[in-house]
């Protein structure tokens, strides 16, 4: 149910549990005006204030509030698969591994340069971070697997740094530390944690694998908009240069494109047609 | 058996541990092969791989956990149980058997190191034959197990012996020592006598080692003071070869001069003497090389010119000591010329280039002219001049008396100034806004111009005859319109110098008058300029700069002249010129006594309100503001800044100019001509600060409303407006017939004739039309104003209506025509303009914010792990110990309980053990009793008794 009229006087108290809230609050549509009127006379003026701006609001008939936000909104997923995040020691340094950085050192052990690609994986998050789905908050959580199997956990919260040489020490540290708390704050918005992502995954979810190599192309305005709206999305991406995404707990692959595409790209593909099927402008 | 096992000496295991060097791989292969079969499976796990980082040594990683659980039980089985056990006993078993320690080894092995062991002795046995035993060799003798009982308690009197075999080595490099070095201390000899007599002690052979060495260096020290000896030696006799000047004739002057530094450093005092002399000699060489360039340079120093120092800046208050001086200066030459005016010699004083030229003049003359001072064309301007003056006095008096018999004759005059103000008004027309304080600077600029450039302007003008006619030239000229010679003489005199020749000569040193009588009387009958000059005159004798006290002879003044120039309007003829004349001085004045100035123009403001007030309550008086007030309002106006939001003389001066519009009765044309010019000055005070002033807005929508035909004004007695009542007034400015050419209005002019209360001119239809031209320039003015407001088109709308019902009234003139339709279509444009921006009202929005951003926190460049990255380095230091510490003692708490389980369970197992033996004793002591009660029972007890056994 809907309501389309704020409801009028103060704010319930906490201290009522959230079990009471369901069956109280249609008893509260009802006999609020008379409580909150007590508590706004003991208040005093500026409450008395308030309440009155919110009656002249109702005595006009044609004006109608904005519905208010409902709490359950589904939201967003985004898993990156195979990110080439790798620390290794490089002289004296541990470093992030990087394909024009280190070129000759992965040579000296036997490895491909071009595996080593960290800046796929700064823009994807970059521009998952950046999209309008995570500025109206409906970004639930974002994922990144290493080639290495380390499994990571970015905040939305967090503000990651914009320049490369930056994000490779923020990674550098998670990846040695296990996790990244804000400045002033305890609180992680990096951390390392345990696989299989699918752990993390909600239940009602649909899970969305991208692949070039997926014999699926579709539009995915439309693919998104045909998925219902009761099931989270959760979007699987690889930010690796070479390869395929192979998890088993993709539902469906598909290719947004007939040319292969960039990651980022992809995602900020992604996020605008979640955003127009949201509305999120 | 255990004795004799002690009876092994210590050394031997020693001896083995080096044997077993010689094939340790071997050995240890095979051990390790034999190991490896009974190794518990569970050894051979691997606990933990760590996290492979590329580039990294995998160190650390070989270790296995259960190996090393395991390993921990057997070390503690060697050591604790060991303790634990030898802890009831009062003695101990020590094994040192060869290879006895080493448990490595198989009994087998153990026999092989033990037989070659005794091979090696008896090797060395051989070489020294007849030496007296060892104890050593006579234990071999008895090797292989066998034991000589006394030697145990024997063994701890040798205590060398353990230390034999690491000392043999040692002993074979003393040895080896050459015997050259000199000895000192029985030590010594006793060292190098040591080897053969006996064993030494480990302490005794470092003794010897550092004696050696010592001994070394004292060598080294030795030979090195002798070299350095010899070569002073050597440094002592050269320089003395080379005092001696034996070399000289050798060696050039110029190499002995190096080879003199080189001694240099050796020569003592003595020496440096004729070093000097020497040293001398290469100074002036030198000098005579860098003599040119210096002295050149000296010299052309000395040649240059002085710079000459220049007069600083002189402060203000310098300079207006400096132009008092100048004026008492000429005022006591004035003085001079006034008593012996006929000396020849000061003649023209006053006008020192004149003067110049003339004694010049006279000089040259008399050169020529046999000592014959006076010329007769000087006599004659001389004359001339004398003349001139009185003249001139006389017309100024003439003058003064025909304007205050009649305003009739000075109607030329008036004229004039009309045309000045019409050729103003029409730049202010081809202007956009009309700029009244624009005009009034304007007038003065002009003034001063024609000041400066009077000549030129005077010609200019006559030769225009009629346009350009300036108001002071027009007042000269009003001068002498009694006498053409008058005139000329007065023409001339003004091009003959640059300061014009004044009829009655002004004193240079004017003392500031006190009160408005003194002022009057200093200033009566003087033209305009001389009055300036006056006011000049005493601003700069009296200045503030120059004495303290002259602040308050100018307070003084400024309030004369500040009255003064209110009681000019008053009179008749209005001496415009001179009003505006006396602006630039009060303007001046009034920036030098601010806040004087603030509180006279206060005090003046109280005092027009008040009687306004006054004016207002009786109905029959006219209450419209006097000539006088408009006059100080435009003064204040121009004096103090207008942009401020608030300011103390401007606030109330603009309320009390709202006031007069909106408060006054319009009754007759005079009233809407004030009411105009009030309007223009409001548009002038509000042009800076864009203040809204709804009464003059009102006012000008009144006189449109006036000018509208009867039939099509709306009615308006109920109207309210900015909740103001708009006046209804009568079809003042309706203009009834067509009006052929649109003038327009000279406000002074109109003022002298507004004194004569009701002027035919103000009813008819020329006036109304040049009214209306006034006021819409006016609207025009603030349309730009208050182009930005956001009420503009409630504003203006109504007088845009009102503008274009004007429009189509008959006989509007066609260019007011014209110029109406231009305002209405401005205001249209402007309107619709605001249209356009307002938005319809909208429903408030809540903003909508993005979720909240967090800088994570990282080090910027290669974090290491494990570093502490704490600023503060002691707390880190400190932090790094506690950890530390907290790390030893876990890891010594964990030992402990370790051992605490290992000895419980060492324990237990003893406990066990010994509960199963008393059982076992318990069963067979039962088990004989049994039987024993068996037989008894059965009878055999006695009987049967040897075939039991």
């Amino acid at each position: 149910m809907v309501r389309y009229h704020k409801m009028k006087g103060l704010k319930r108290k906490k201290t009522e549990g959230k079990y009471e809230r369901d069956e109280a609050e249609q008893i509260v549509e009802e006999d609020a005006p008379e409580s909150t009127e007590d508590e706004v006379k003991a208040e005093g003026m500026s409450g008395t204030v308030e309440e009155r701006g919110d009656a002249g609001l109702d005595e006009f008939p044609g004006i109608p509030l904005p519905p208010s936000d409902g709490s359950k909104k589904r939201g967003v997923i985004f898993i990156l698969e195979n990110a080439s995040l790798e620390v290794a020691k490089v002289g004296k340094n541990y470093e992030l591994l990087n394909s024009d950085k280190h070129a000759h050192f992965l040579q000296r052990h036997n490895r491909n340069p071009a595996d080593y690609r960290p800046d796929i994986a700064h823009q994807a998050i970059l521009m998952i971070l950046d999209s309008r789905i995570n500025k109206s908050g409906r970004l639930k959580a974002l994922y990144v697997r290493t080639q290495k199997d380390v499994l990571f956990e970015i905040s939305p919260h967090v503000r990651i740094p914009r320049t490369y040489v930056r994000f490779a020490g923020v990674i550098l540290q998670l990846l040695q530390k296990l996790s990244i708390t804000a400045v002033g704050k305890r609180d992680k918005l990096l951390k390392t944690i345990k696989n299989p992502v699918t752990q993390y995954l909600p239940i009602d979810s649909r899970k969305i694998g991208f692949s070039h190599s997926s014999n699926k192309v579709v539009n995915i305005q439309k693919y998104v908009n045909a998925v219902s709206d009761e099931l989270d999305l959760v979007f699987v991406v690889g930010a690796m240069a070479h390869g395929k995404i192979e998890n088993d707990y993709v539902e469906d692959y598909i290719s947004v494109s007939n040319y292969p595409l960039s990651a980022a790209y992809c995602i900020s593909m992604i996020t605008n047609a979640v955003e127009q099927k949201w509305n999120i402008l | 058996m255990g004795k004799s096992a002690l009876s092994k000496p210590k050394k031997n295991a020693t001896k083995t541990k080096k044997k077993s060097k010689i094939g340790p791989n071997k050995v240890e292969m095979k051990h390790k092969s034999a190991n490896e079969a009974k190794q518990n499976p569970f050894e051979s796990m691997w606990s933990r791989r760590k996290f492979d980082i590329l580039g990294n040594k995998r160190k650390g990683e070989e270790r296995r956990i259960p190996q090393a659980r395991s390993q921990a039980i057997r070390k503690r089985k060697k050591t604790l149980q060991k303790e634990y056990e030898q802890s009831t006993k009062s003695s101990m078993f020590l094994d040192k058997r060869i290879g006895e320690q080493n448990e490595d080894l198989e009994e087998f092995e153990k026999s092989i190191l033990r037989s070659q062991r005794e091979r090696q002795l008896k090797f060395k046995k051989k070489k020294n034959k007849f030496n007296l035993s060892d104890g050593e060799d006579d234990e071999f003798e008895f090797g292989g197990g066998l034991s000589s009982p006394g030697r145990d308690d024997f063994e701890d009197d040798f205590p060398f012996d353990e230390d034999e075999d690491g000392i043999a080595a040692e002993r074979g490099v003393t040895s080896s020592h050459p015997n050259t070095h000199e000895r000192e201390g029985a030590l010594a000899s006793d060292l190098l006598d040591g080897p053969d007599n006996k064993p030494k002690s480990k302490k005794e052979a470092m003794a010897e080692l550092i004696l050696k060495s010592k001994f070394f260096k004292a060598q080294h020290a030795k030979e090195k003071e002798e070299n350095q000896q010899l070569v002073d030696q050597l440094d002592k006799d050269f320089t003395s070869l080379v005092q001696s000047k034996a070399m000289f004739p050798l060696t050039q002057p110029n190499k002995m001069n190096a080879l003199k530094a080189l001694t240099n450093t050796n020569i003592s005092i003595d020496t440096i003497k004729k070093d000097d002399v020497s040293v001398d000699q290469t100074k002036s060489a030198s000098h005579q090389e860098n003599h040119d360039s210096y002295d050149m340079l000296v010299s052309e120093m000395a040649l240059d010119i002085r710079a000459k120092p220049s007069d600083r800046t002189k402060t203000p208050e310098e300079i207006a000591q400096e132009e008092k001086e100048r004026l008492e200066q000429l005022e006591e030459e004035r003085q001079k010329r006034m008593v012996a005016d006929d000396d020849g010699s000061d003649e023209d004083t006053d006008d020192p280039k004149d003067d110049n030229l003339s004694t010049k003049h006279s000089r040259s003359i008399s050169g020529d002219d046999l000592g014959d001072s006076f010329t007769v064309d000087e006599e004659k301007r001389n004359k001339l001049r004398w003349i001139d003056l009185m003249l001139q006095k006389k017309s100024e008096e003439s003058v003064g008396e025909d304007s205050s018999a009649s305003d009739d004759s000075d109607g030329t005059d008036d004229d004039d100034v009309e045309e000045e103000g019409s050729e103003e008004e029409e730049a202010d027309d081809s202007d956009d806004i009309s700029d009244e304080a624009q005009c009034l600077k304007d007038w003065e600029q002009s003034d001063d111009d024609k000041f400066n450039a009077e000549s030129d302007d005077e010609e200019e003008q006559d030769g225009d005859g009629n346009a350009k006619l300036d108001v002071t030239k027009d007042h000269k000229q009003g001068l002498p319109t009694k006498g053409g010679q008058l005139e000329f003489l007065a023409k001339k005199a003004k091009t003959g110098g640059c300061r014009p020749q004044k009829p009655d000569e002004l004193p240079y040193t004017i003392e500031a008058p006190k009160s408005v009588e003194e002022f009057t009387s200093l200033v009566e009958n003087r033209s305009n300029d001389q009055i300036i000059e006056a006011i000049r005159r005493i601003l700069t004798f009296n200045a503030i700069n120059v004495a303290a006290e002259n602040r308050k002879k100018i307070h003084v003044f400024y309030g004369v002249l500040l009255q003064y120039f209110a009681i000019l309007p008053n009179k008749k003829p209005l001496n415009f010129e001179l009003l505006n004349m006396l602006v630039k001085p009060l303007i001046e004045m009034s920036s030098q006594v601010h806040y004087f100035a603030a509180i006279c123009a206060r005090q003046w403001l109280l005092q027009i309100r008040t009687q306004f007030c006054g004016d207002l309550k009786d109905a029959g008086k006219r209450c419209w503001p006097s000539l006088k007030t408009l006059f100080l309002l435009r003064l204040w106006s121009m004096i103090f800044p207008c942009s401020d939001f608030r300011h103390v003389v401007m606030t109330p001066a603009i309320l009390l100019m709202c006031e007069y519009l909106m408060r006054c009765p319009i009754k007759s044309g005079r009233d809407v001509a004030i009411g105009s010019f009030l309007c223009s000055l409001v548009l002038s005070v509000s042009k800076q600060s864009l203040k809204f002033s709804p009464e003059a807005i009102v006012f000008l929508r009144t006189m449109l409303t006036a000018a509208l035909n009867e039939k099509n004004r709306p009615s308006l007695d109920s109207q309210l407006l900015h909740l103001m009542e708009i006046k209804s007034v009568g079809p003042l400015l309706h203009i009834q017939s067509s009006v052929e050419e649109i003038n327009s209005l000279d406000f002074c002019s109109l003022m002298d004739m507004l004194e004569s209360e009701d002027s035919p001119y103000f009813s008819s239809d020329s006036f109304r039309a040049s009214v209306l031209t006034a006021n819409i320039e006016t609207l025009n003015g603030f349309i730009t104003i208050y182009d930005q407001m956001n009420s503009f088109p409630e504003i203006f709308s109504p007088i845009s209506n009102l503008l274009h019902k004007l429009v189509d009234q008959k006989y509007m003139p066609d260019a007011l025509k014209d110029r109406m339709g231009e305002v209405a279509r401005l205001i249209d444009t402007k309107i619709e303009e605001h249209h356009k921006l307002r938005l319809p009202l909208q429903m408030r929005k809540k903003k909508i914010l993005p979720i909240k951003l967090y800088e994570p926190k990282f080090v910027e460049e290669g974090y290491v792990k494990g570093r502490d990255y704490d600023p503060d380095r002691e707390r880190a230091e400190q932090k790094k110990l506690k950890k530390l510490l907290k790390q030893e003692a876990k890891g010594a708490r964990r030992e402990l309980r370790k051992d605490n389980h290992f000895l419980f369970q060492v324990k237990q197992n003893q406990k066990d053990l010994e509960n199963e033996e008393r059982v076992e004793k318990y069963g067979k002591a039962r088990a004989f009793l049994q039987e024993q009660e068996h037989a008894f029972k059965s009878g055999q007890l006695g009987k049967n008794r040897k075939r039991r056994r």
